[in-house]
């Protein structure tokens, strides 16, 4: 995922690059406009080079892995079909044509809208894709939207009282997270509070023997929480922990030992003087971090058989379905681009020093 | 009934999950009392909660493998088996096979109709073998040549060659209706079956509903929801009372759920080391892969590895006692020998065995004759924990006898190029004897997994065949048991070119009020297969 995440780091400000002329807020006209058309086109342009790649990369990968998808397929049923049928097999999927002439029929074929028809589904890409995405999209929105504020919130709680109580345990938990693989913090939640409290359900994205469409808003939310929480819990450390670093450093800075010395009190001196400085780096990690969420939705996915995209993702590995894996590698590089437009585009928003840096 | 509500009165506290969860509770007291939650009523059976597996990703399309074991539930078969494997009718009345084995004349019933209102017809018989010949899914019908409807409720299967065990084809393939069968049938099937599809939310549950227009018992269950969860889950969803039966890993069978029964089913789903019966000559297979191993083509060596191998030390300390010691690729099934005996446990016996063949101890304790070492690779596939655990504890008892098999992970490309060479610790078990014709038949020899050891032996050839060419399914099982032992004292298990070691049992929780009935002896594979007599099952609360 690293590839993708060509946004700036934390609180150093984007070196300026030829063709990255963002949106300059001080100069109307056409000059402006033409300055933003100029970033549209560049960003396209370096959004359809990246889908390329990662797709190009995407397929030698996986058309490099030892995995056979005809055996992948048919799984221990091998035993039981002759040479013949298995022959058949990769007859209907087309396997028989060299690597190179796979790769551009199924570019071509996506630059006309199709997405091809997964192996394992027996669905058309998209239609796969649009079933899973919804779920997939409300469990990562949760998940960032909760662990972006917990991890600001206590950051900056961690950051004020350095070195105190406060600290100390925000950070041992932060780094604690920060190690702990999500599938087993899954599996612990889903031991406590499923089976142990039995709170919350142990499967599934609405109650069992519940018809498609029958769930409550409600009943989705219940069956939501625990993997939107124990994603969102792993999400926290890395926004926590760098908010807690910005926040150190304002702390130190001039303005604020003047505004204290100027009798300003914590709470306000908090809110007023530090925690804008502070929210840079946590917008970027925060964006930055939308591939991570992805790559955690996967297993918590897998964890708590919901019915996602990461689900899916899974499969498709496992099993060698190309058209599948290559079609949400599309979906998540184009999700995972934008997170970090936007995160660069709120950097500057909420950090004048940005803006002028590159204008 | 334990299942679901109630917990709301436990979730009382201040954590982030409270809020959602009374507001969802609030949300699922109300649709119970609209009667969508069945489970609560004391009258009559519930809505079944199933969590063992088997969702088919690519849908429910018999052409294309769904329903080849358990039931179709959707469709259903021509003839069916029941728990003791024999034949029983289903949607044919009877069936008759040609004097040269090549043509089957299947009699079909005439009250079977679709769920959409169509009746059952020949042509559809005929549609669903000829589109399940080629369409390349996980059902083999390759030996069909043509199948044609010569009236009404009359249709003819005509094969390439003689195919006693064609009969499997007729007991797992269900029948589709050629006008329904086409884009989106996988998704929304049209059968004849016992059961009809609600609704499919892919990766996590199935509803399917009685079908008041099946032909034959009606099941006893209005609804049934299958749950796709994976291990850990759906044993959370056991002990949360959320599933009535569920399907677990023998290794997590040792748990006890209130309100649920382990229930332990033989299957013939075994495990066996296939030994290379031929010496390296520096022959090649058709893939590149070299063929033969000097010390394991000693016929002595291979019965002396399955005499001193104590079989049920095996089932106790590898599978926590779920299981039973194989004798041979069928046990339990009708055509299973049953005299077959084999000496186990007994290093004595295999030291014996191994003296008259002349491989004497030497310096380190491990035998030699002629200079060569009594060693040979034993390998298994890396990631299958069981079968480590058996490869090694074989290990151990062969060192005793002075036998040294070397313990070696593979991943399963690597198998394919060694098992010709090494031994190689495989799983079997088939409801379709075809599979002990693969594993022994001469021909099959570096044939995909079958006969990895290049086996043969003309008298066994002889008797497969002629269980192959049988054309009634009685003469075809004296065949099949004629092979493992004839009455000349020959046959494959004395020849020992694969040691049966253990088969499994496959393990369910299953709630105290469910009555599975009889079950069949089940096929390699966990989960799906219980369903087999799904019609049948009863609720005695």
């Amino acid at each position: 995922m690293d590839l993708l995440n060509e946004a700036p780091g934390p609180s150093s400000g984007a070196p300026p690059r030829p063709g990255d002329q963002p949106a300059a807020i001080d100069r109307p006209g056409p000059a402006h406009t033409a300055a933003v058309a100029r970033t549209l086109f560049g960003r396209l342009v370096r959004l359809l080079s990246l889908l390329l790649a990662v797709t190009l990369a995407a397929f030698v990968l996986v058309s490099a892995s030892p995995v056979d998808p005809v055996r992948a397929y048919v799984g221990a049923e091998a035993r039981s079909l002759s040479p013949e049928q298995l022959q058949q097999i990769e007859d209907r999927w087309g396997l028989d044509e060299p690597l190179s002439g796979r790769f551009t029929a199924w570019a071509s074929n996506v630059a006309q809208g199709d997405l091809g028809v997964s192996q394992i589904y027996d669905q058309p890409v998209a239609q796969v894709i649009t079933e899973r995405l919804p779920a997939t999209l409300s469990l990562m929105l949760i998940a960032w939207v909760l662990s972006g504020l917990l991890g600001f919130g206590l950051g900056l709680l961690a950051g004020v009282y350095r070195g105190g109580w406060v600290d100390r345990i925000f950070s041992w938990w932060a780094y604690t997270l920060a190690s702990a693989p999500t599938f087993w913090v899954g599996l612990v939640l889903l031991y406590v509070f499923s089976v142990s409290l039995q709170w919350t359900p142990v499967c599934c994205a609405a109650p069992i023997g519940t018809l498609l469409g029958d769930a409550t808003l409600l009943e989705r939310l219940h069956h939501l929480a625990l993997p939107a929480i124990t994603l969102s819990l792993i999400g926290v450390a890395p926004t926590l922990l760098h908010t807690r670093q910005a926040t150190i450093e304002v702390m130190e800075s001039d303005h604020v030992r003047f505004a204290r010395s100027q009798g300003e009190r914590l709470p306000g001196l908090v809110l007023h003087r530090v925690v804008r400085n502070a929210a840079g780096p946590a917008i970027m990690v925060q964006f930055a971090g939308v591939g991570e969420l992805f790559g955690g939705s996967v297993l918590a996915e897998q964890v708590f058989t919901y019915p996602g995209l990461g689900q899916a993702t899974t499969q498709a590995a496992l099993r060698q379905d190309i058209p599948l894996l290559l079609g949400i590698t599309l979906v998540t590089a184009v999700i995972v681009f934008f997170g970090n437009a936007l995160g660069d585009l709120l950097h500057r928003w909420s950090d004048p020093r940005i803006r002028t840096v590159s204008s | 009934m334990r299942i679901t509500r109630n917990r709301c009165a436990r979730a009382i506290a201040g954590t982030a999950i409270l809020a959602l969860t009374l507001a969802a509770c609030g949300g699922s007291a109300s649709d119970s009392a609209g009667g969508s939650t069945t489970s609560q009523t004391t009258h009559g059976p519930p809505t079944l909660h199933l969590a063992i597996g088997g969702e088919s990703e690519e849908g429910f399309d018999p052409t294309l493998g769904w329903g080849r074991y358990g039931s179709p539930l959707f469709q259903s078969t021509l003839l069916q088996r029941d728990a003791d494997l024999n034949i029983v009718p289903d949607l044919a009345t009877d069936y008759e096979v040609s004097e040269d084995g090549l043509t089957w004349t299947v009699q079909l019933r005439t009250d079977a109709v679709f769920t959409d209102g169509t009746p059952v017809t020949a042509a559809d018989v005929a549609y669903t073998f000829t589109t399940a010949a080629t369409q390349g899914g996980l059902t083999d019908v390759t030996g069909l040549d043509s199948a044609v409807a010569t009236d009404e409720h009359t249709v003819e299967l005509r094969l390439t060659e003689p195919r006693s065990a064609f009969i499997n084809r007729l007991v797992s393939l269900g029948i589709v209706p050629e006008h329904a069968h086409g884009d989106g049938y996988t998704s929304a099937p049209v059968g004849s079956g016992p059961y009809r599809l609600v609704d499919w939310q892919r990766g996590q549950q199935m509803t399917v509903e009685r079908n008041p227009d099946y032909y034959g018992e009606a099941p006893e269950f209005e609804r049934v929801v299958f749950v796709f969860s994976d291990e850990d889950a759906t044993l959370a969803a056991a002990r949360a009372g959320e599933v009535h039966v569920a399907s677990v890993p023998a290794a997590l069978a040792t748990h006890t759920i209130p309100g649920m029964e382990l229930l332990s089913v033989e299957s013939i789903d075994n495990r066996a080391i296939s030994f290379p019966a031929v010496p390296d000559e520096g022959a090649l297979s058709e893939t590149g892969a070299p063929i033969g191993n000097d010390v394991t083509a000693d016929t002595a060596i291979r019965e002396a590895v399955s005499t001193a191998v104590d079989r049920q030390a095996l089932v106790d300390g590898i599978l926590e006692g779920f299981g039973s010691p194989a004798t041979g690729p069928v046990d339990g099934a009708p055509w299973d020998e049953p005299s077959v005996e084999i000496t186990d446990a007994d290093p004595a016996r295999a030291g014996e065995l191994l003296e008259e063949a002349g491989w004497l101890p030497g310096a380190d304790g491990i035998r030699e004759k002629d200079g060569l070492r009594a060693q040979f690779d034993l390998v298994y596939p890396a990631s299958d924990s069981l079968r480590q655990g058996l490869a090694v504890s074989v290990a151990d008892m062969a060192a005793e006898v002075g036998i040294e098999a070397t313990p070696v992970g593979a991943s399963w490309e690597e198998i394919e190029q060694r098992m010709h060479t090494d031994a190689v610790l495989f799983g079997w078990g088939s409801h379709d004897p075809t599979e002990m014709y693969n594993l022994y038949h001469s021909s099959q020899a570096g044939v995909g997994y079958w006969n990895p050891g290049y086996y043969g032996n003309p008298a066994v050839d002889a008797h497969l065949d002629a269980a192959m060419t049988a054309t009634d399914q009685d003469t075809a099982n004296e065949a099949w048991r004629a092979a493992q032992l004839d009455s000349d004292g020959g046959g494959f298990s004395t020849d020992y070119p694969w040691v049966w070691l253990v088969n499994l049992d496959h393990t369910y929780f299953v709630d105290e009020c469910l009555d599975l009935g009889d079950l069949q002896i089940e096929p390699h594979g966990h989960g799906w297969p219980i369903t087999a007599g799904i019609s049948s099952w009863r609720w005695t609360c």
